[in-house]
């Protein structure tokens, strides 16, 4: 039955996925741009552009959505794309849908289809924001520099606003990293000003106009890109969600030419477009942080937490220089009761996809895995960008049976922008969390069994005659013992029983008694002295012990006899108080002098 | 009427009999001693992290990462073509396999059980894992020549014993950390086969020798020592059936089982290491016909045969022992095992065998340093022994004597002698306190007794207390500095320093990974690394790149060229580096830290390494002096010193660097002088990388077609009498080298105060452990000789070609002519 379930859930997905690639829209001829803003952000190694639109729809039916195509050079090195209806101010409006799609006729461009709240009425006008972000979309030129020399990009785009509609009215700005712009396209109208440059604008453009727009700058921000990544996180239910990421990680600027001196690495402060360290934040619960890679800990990193974050600056083993690369592992726990939902056996996951590595990230490639407890089951992983499913694995780790399911994912080209939520719905019986521990009690159980079994079996061969015998005697000594030990709570009750019949007198009651204490008495003399023989037999030296040990007890006995008579006598006022106090101490004395004996030679049994 | 907890507990306890109170305090002890054993040699691990020390190490951590991914018999098969290049290295027919299985079968049981362990860590806890074990052994060792009571105590020393924990702390995966283990098992093997004459604990024995000889090439010390201790039996009149079963059963089992590993091959029948153990099974077999026949025939008949037949065949077996030796069938003595016997024979014949720390003899003070208290009581346990000898206390007191010698003329040999000076020591100490501890009285008598002991024995009980408090507080002054030693001097994993900084933080100089893992990420796959031999195995395994010479010094003509190529000037190095195919070039230098074991401390060796073959002939070690004769880095040196290789990679632009306030530029902190050479240009080499203390520097040839020479380097100075004697800074502290590893680690960071930099320059980084760890034979033994000089040859006119496959071609070219 779950075969079936799964497979029906992958045609259903499936089925999904192939209507979102293939379904084909047409461009709505009716729709103007009345104005487009673009302002095209070269800054850091992204090229991050936002395009206001002010879309009107000129013709008479109403418009739901509209097409965005991407600018044909960058088309491969799109990373994101986003929308969002215009807000006042600068808080983003809602966030609108979007999806890859095609045109006929155009089938050398990639199309996005923005869809629109509302449909928009005939002659109605809406202002949409456009997010678009590239990587790998600068070009250092020239691609080679040596250590002391500044990092110079170029940029090559479209000096228009790349739209399947006629655009009215247009401006573009575009930011650079720094003053110092070496050239850029000179088309008519433009201003510079310190780094920026203001194209337009331009009036009524065609639909799909291109035109060259080149700008080469000094660009000496950090042109890190995680060339491939690995995300781990690893869930238990007994509070703990252990993360780990494998980076790969490659300064993709100009390439470092002939040698790297430390002298003059050290002396000058400014170190050009090289990487020497870079900050990651993790989550404010991140704990037991560790930062290594293939051969050990790397040393050189801070950690420091704030208030709602943990702020760790990373330092790989060397600075980076373009073209270098290198890898690491980090990897934290967090507290599960933050990330993880449930109700009843139905449990939900909701972490981040993608976590923040330094500032401006790109990732080129990323491979997800979550690993679940043991024994979950109908796992389904809602993401929030559509990613491609790998095939779900087994993870066997400390204490597993049957294995812990893994789920996979990959993704290529990922941006900031991607920093978001993933949801995974799986069902765990609570009872299964009890799995573990019950394994090594039932572990540690049988360990002991076993071992109580074999040390009370005999497995030799031959028989040893006188281990043998030392074992007896060593049972018939513990007998022994706790003989003399019953007989000593004996001559407890005689004394009892004598005070008793002081006090109370009662000649018939302390006859019965001390009958029965006699008779007990008798049967315990008796089995020591069966006792006494049986360690004869075995040829023990200890049997003299015990011998003597009776005889003190005889003697012991006499004097408890004699104890008694004095009591009677004192009963019978034969005796008066004084007499009697001065010969009852008289015994006492001989008899705690015996019972030292007997305790002496009791103890020396062992 | 006691009631607290603690008089219910010693009722518990004593309400057990004798037998089970024996064994519950047997055990707890030996438990408690095993896990002392295994936590005591985790400094390094909470100080520093789990990874692996030093050299050697490396190369064993490689081969069983390998092992583990791809499998025995690939391994087996193994032929590396990352060492030696152009050569190569057939890895599984040359190590001791023995520690890598065992830690392949551990991680395989451990991932078989789902305990998801590295690999890694396996390989760091594994020689703490064998000294527990080792401890175990130890007191059945003990209690088999005296008692169990010495055999507690042996255990207990033999935990914290500084020269055993110096080879097995945690990272220091080496093959001694199982070895001692084995040889302790087999000679626990072989006095029960003694002891009780059966077949089946000689054949246990034997197993345990071979465990043995798959480990460590020290298994030439069993097999010497036990026909030894057979000779001695024989000659004190002592030799009977038992000893008889049990030696002809372990000698032909274990010389079989010894020639499956393939490394040892057919050597217990050829070398001449072995022949003692032959030349006794000999003569067992002799003194019994010998025996047999005198209980046949009367005295004079005896006599009469016995000499003629003596005579035979002494002068028969003379003659066939030197034909064999003139055919080569026996294999000449290795310069290692001469050296064992005179110990200046290496540093007169052998330069890359004198080089090693650990191959200088042992100082009196390293005697006191790694045993203490062991000292003292060996001769007591002698003593104790002597007075009541047995077969078993003859074996031990011969370990004991030989071991003693052994460990004189070599340091790393401490480690054979550590568990006997356990054993005897606490077969001493047990004596002792077992005669005084009669003689307390038992407190509630003191009354009555002592005024009738006096006449005899006066004070009785008052020396008898006196006795015992005293060893008492030798073996707690023992215990003391046996941590103090292995936490100061034992437990730096050397790959990372640290130091403490002037505000009480630590610094972390962890140079070394930085420059392996550069070369690792930003070099080609296929670069080859010239370095000084002692990186080589660091260098493949953690930066997995291509090198030519590593701690495997089985050629001693490609080392040579090294060397040759760091002593000559930059053309001429130029040359040799493009005829090895060198793509990068990796120094150590310690002069801006004060690191003193860096390359320039060891460069002496590598001028006479490389003079030391017919090809670097013009290499003299007395042009790198001062007429003076002494080795000067600053104006007044050698100017043939001051433009070779090495000297410029290593100072490279250190002119322009301020060391120290108040000194000139390019002062050389670790030699303190101030460079003689400053402004000059590498001509063929580039630096490449550099780390960040300077420890490591790369140079890139900007030569004009393919190559980019990079050098990375480390450094280790050799605390040996020749490099030390003119090395002014390092004379000093020749004698307290591994007391001061931590000084001289702390020192690296003291920037500021003459004093705290003198000591640091002056420190001599010894070695005292790994530099070079195969075992006490010659590597050149385990190849068949043709090849080997073919190999040479070859190496030294090969250019660029790829060699692995010409290689295994010309080796079977070779053994098809044999």
């Amino acid at each position: 039955m779950a075969i079936v379930k799964h497979l029906s859930l992958v045609l259903v997905a499936l089925a999904f996925v192939s209507a979102a690639v293939n379904r084909q829209d047409s461009i709505n001829g009716d729709i103007v741009v009345s104005a487009a803003d673009r302002k095209v952000d070269i800054s850091t190694h992204l090229v991050k552009i936002n395009t206001a639109y002010t879309l009107e729809n000129a013709g008479k039916s109403s418009v739901g959505y509209f097409l965005v195509p991407v600018d044909t050079g960058l088309a491969d090195s799109l990373s994101f794309f986003g929308a969002a209806l215009k807000a006042s101010g600068d808080e983003k409006g809602p966030a609108l849908t979007v999806s890859q799609t095609t045109v006929s006729g155009h089938s050398d461009k990639q199309f996005w289809r923005v869809n629109l709240p509302s449909a928009v009425e005939s002659g109605k006008t809406v202002d949409v924001n456009v997010e678009t972000v590239f990587s790998h979309a600068l070009t250092p030129f020239p691609r080679q520099i040596t250590q002391a020399e500044k990092q110079y990009v170029v940029f090559n785009g479209n000096l228009h606003v790349f739209s399947p509609y006629k655009v009215k009215t247009q401006k573009t700005t575009v930011t650079t990293a720094s003053n110092t712009i070496e050239s850029f396209t000179k088309t008519k109208p433009n201003t510079q000003t310190e780094n920026t440059i203001t194209y337009g604008p331009f009036e009524n453009k065609e639909p799909f106009s291109e035109a060259e727009l080149r700008v080469h700058s000094e660009n000496n921000t950090p042109f890190l890109t995680i060339t491939s990544m690995e995300r781990v996180i690893e869930v238990s239910h007994w509070g703990n969600i252990a993360v780990e990421e494998h980076i790969e990680v490659r300064h993709t600027g100009a390439e470092l030419k002939g040698p790297f001196s430390r002298y003059d690495y050290q002396r000058s402060a400014d170190h050009g477009a090289s990487v020497k360290s870079f900050k990651t934040v993790l989550p404010a619960a991140a704990r037991d942080v560790y930062y290594r890679d293939e051969i050990g800990n790397i040393s050189t990193s801070a950690m420091r937490e704030l208030d709602d974050m943990v702020e760790l600056e990373l330092r790989p083993r060397f600075p980076l220089f373009g073209g270098w690369k290198t890898k690491y592992t980090i990897g934290y726990n967090v507290p599960s009761y933050q990330y993880l939902f449930n109700e009843g056996d139905q449990y939900a996951l909701k972490m981040r996809f993608v976590d923040h590595v330094f500032d401006d990230l790109v990732i080129d490639q990323i491979t997800f895995k979550v690993i679940l407890p043991e024994g979950s089951s109908g796992m389904e992983l809602k993401t929030p960008f559509q990613v491609q499913k790998g095939e779900n694995g087994l993870h066997y780790t400390y204490l597993d049976t049957v294995g812990r399911p893994v789920i996979v994912a990959y993704k290529n080209n990922l941006v900031d922008q991607h920093i978001q939520d993933f949801e995974l719905h799986y069902t765990f019986q609570k009872w299964r969390l009890l799995q573990e521990p019950l394994l090594v009690v039932g572990a540690f159980y049988l360990l002991f069994l076993v071992v109580i079994v074999y040390v009370r079996l005999d497995f030799s061969i031959t028989k040893d005659e006188a281990k043998e015998s030392k074992m007896r005697v060593a049972s018939l000594l513990d007998e022994v013992q706790s003989a003399q030990d019953r007989r000593s709570a004996l001559y407890q009750s005689y004394d009892d029983a004598v005070d008793k019949y002081k006090s109370s007198k009662d000649q018939a009651t302390f006859v019965s008694t001390r009958k029965k204490i006699d008779a007990d008495y008798k049967q315990l003399t008796t089995q020591l002295q069966g006792l006494q023989t049986q360690l004869k037999n075995e040829g023990s030296d200890l049997a003299e012990k015990v011998a003597e040990l009776n005889r003190q007890d005889q003697q012991y006995k006499e004097q408890l006899g004699a104890q008694v008579t004095l009591a009677e006598k004192l009963v019978a006022g034969k005796l008066n108080k004084a007499q009697y106090v001065d010969s009852d101490k008289a015994i006492e004395d001989k008899r705690s002098e015996i019972y030292k004996k007997m305790e002496d030679i009791s103890s020396s049994l062992n | 009427m006691k009631s607290s907890a603690g008089g219910f507990g010693t009722q518990w306890f004593l309400k057990m009999s004798t037998d089970k109170q024996d064994t519950l305090l047997k055990m707890s002890i030996l438990t408690i001693a095993a896990i002392l054993s295994f936590s005591t040699r985790l400094f390094s691990v909470l100080r520093f992290e789990s990874v692996i020390h030093e050299f050697d190490p490396y190369f064993n951590y490689r081969s069983t990462r390998f092992l583990t991914e791809e499998g025995f018999y690939n391994f087996h098969n193994w032929f590396d073509d990352r060492a030696w290049y152009p050569l190569g290295r057939i890895i599984g027919g040359t190590i001791y396999p023995g520690l890598m299985l065992t830690s392949a079968i551990l991680y395989h049981l451990a991932w078989f059980l789902n305990i998801t362990i590295e690999i890694r860590n396996v390989c760091v806890f594994l020689a703490p894992l064998f000294s527990s074990l080792t401890v175990m052994v130890t007191y059945q060792l003990t209690k088999e020549l005296k008692d169990a009571g010495a055999g507690l105590i042996a255990g207990a020393m033999i935990a914290i014993v500084p020269g055993y924990i110096s080879r097995s702390v945690a990272g220091s995966y080496d093959n001694e950390g199982i070895a001692i283990f084995c040889m302790l098992l087999t000679y626990m093997l072989w006095i029960k086969a003694v002891k009780t004459g059966s077949v089946f604990w000689a054949s246990l024995c034997a197993l345990a020798y071979f465990y043995m000889v798959s480990s460590w090439g020290g298994y030439v010390f069993l097999i010497n020592l036990i026909p030894l201790h057979v000779l001695a039996l024989m000659l004190t009149g002592r030799f009977s059936h038992r000893i008889y079963v049990a030696y002809s059963t372990v000698y032909c089992l274990g010389t079989i089982l010894s020639m499956q590993i393939s490394f040892v091959g057919f050597q217990p029948v050829q070398s001449s290491e072995h022949m003692a153990a032959l030349g006794v099974f000999g003569l067992c077999q002799i003194h019994t016909f010998v025996d047999y026949v005198r209980s046949k025939l009367t005295g004079e008949q005896f006599n009469l045969l016995f000499k003629s037949i003596v005579l035979l065949f002494g002068s028969v077996g003379t003659l066939a022992v030197a034909i064999a030796t003139a055919l080569g069938k026996i294999s000449p003595w290795t310069g290692r095992f001469y050296s064992l016997l005179d110990p200046s024979y290496a540093k007169n014949n052998i330069p890359i065998i004198a080089s090693v720390s650990e191959h200088q003899p042992t100082t009196w003070s390293s005697f006191y340093f790694d045993l203490q208290l062991l000292v003292f009581m060996f001769p007591a346990g002698l003593y104790f022994c002597f007075k009541k000898l047995t077969d078993s206390n003859i074996f031990i007191i011969m370990y004991g004597v030989t071991s003693i010698y052994f460990a004189g003329v070599m340091v790393r040999l401490m480690l054979v002698l550590a568990p006997v000076m356990c054993i005897l020591s606490a077969i001493g100490v047990s004596g002792v306190l077992s005669t005084y501890m009669k003689n307390i009285e038992a407190p509630n008598k003191k009354d009555k007794k002592p005024k009738r002991a006096d006449l005899t024995y006066p004070l009785k009980h008052e020396i008898a207390t006196g006795v015992v408090f005293m060893m008492t507080a030798f073996l707690v002054t023992y215990t003391f500095h046996c941590t103090w030693v292995t936490s100061e001097a034992y437990s730096s994993p050397s790959i990372v320093l640290s130091a403490r900084a002037g505000d009480g933080g630590r610094i972390i100089f962890d140079d070394f990974r930085e420059a392996y893992y550069w070369l690792r990420h930003n070099t080609a796959e296929d670069a080859k690394v010239m370095s000084w031999w002692d990186y080589g195995y660091q260098i493949t395994a953690m930066a997995n790149r291509t090198i030519l010479v590593d701690n495997n010094t089985w050629n001693n003509t490609h080392i040579s060229r090294v060397g040759q190529a760091m002593s000559s000037t930059e053309d001429k190095a130029y040359e040799i580096m493009r005829e090895l195919d060198v793509n990068y070039v990796l120094v150590i230098f310690g002069g801006l830290t004060g690191y003193s074991s860096d390359d320039i401390n060891k460069f002496l060796w590598m001028v006479r390494i490389g003079g030391s073959t017919d090809r670097g002939a013009h290499i003299k070690e007395h042009d790198y002096y001062t007429p003076q004769g002494e080795f000067r880095v600053d104006k007044d040196g050698s100017p043939i010193l001051l433009n070779c290789l090495m000297y410029k990679m290593c100072y490279y632009r250190f002119g322009q660097v301020y060391t120290e306030q108040n000194k000139p530029t390019g002062y050389d902190r670790v030699r303190n002088a101030e460079i003689g050479n400053k402004d000059f240009e590498l001509d063929v080499l580039e630096e490449a990388y550099t780390t960040e203390h300077w420890l490591l520097i790369s140079d890139q040839c900007l030569c004009i077609s393919f190559a980019t020479y990079r050098t990375g380097k480390h450094a280790k100075s050799f605390a040996t009498n020749s490099s030390l004697h003119r090395l002014p800074g390092c004379r000093r502290h020749l004698q307290q080298n591994k007391v001061n590893d931590n000084q001289q680690e702390e020192n690296h960071n003291e920037d500021h105060g003459p004093a705290a930099r003198k000591k640091s320059c002056s420190v001599v980084y010894s070695t005292p452990d790994n530099t070079n760890s195969h075992g006490g034979v010659d590597r050149q033994v385990l190849m068949p000789k043709p090849f080997i000089i073919q190999l040479a040859d070859s190496a030294d006119h090969l250019h660029s070609e790829p060699i692995a496959p010409h290689v295994l071609a010309v080796a079977a070219w070779v053994k098809l002519m044999k």
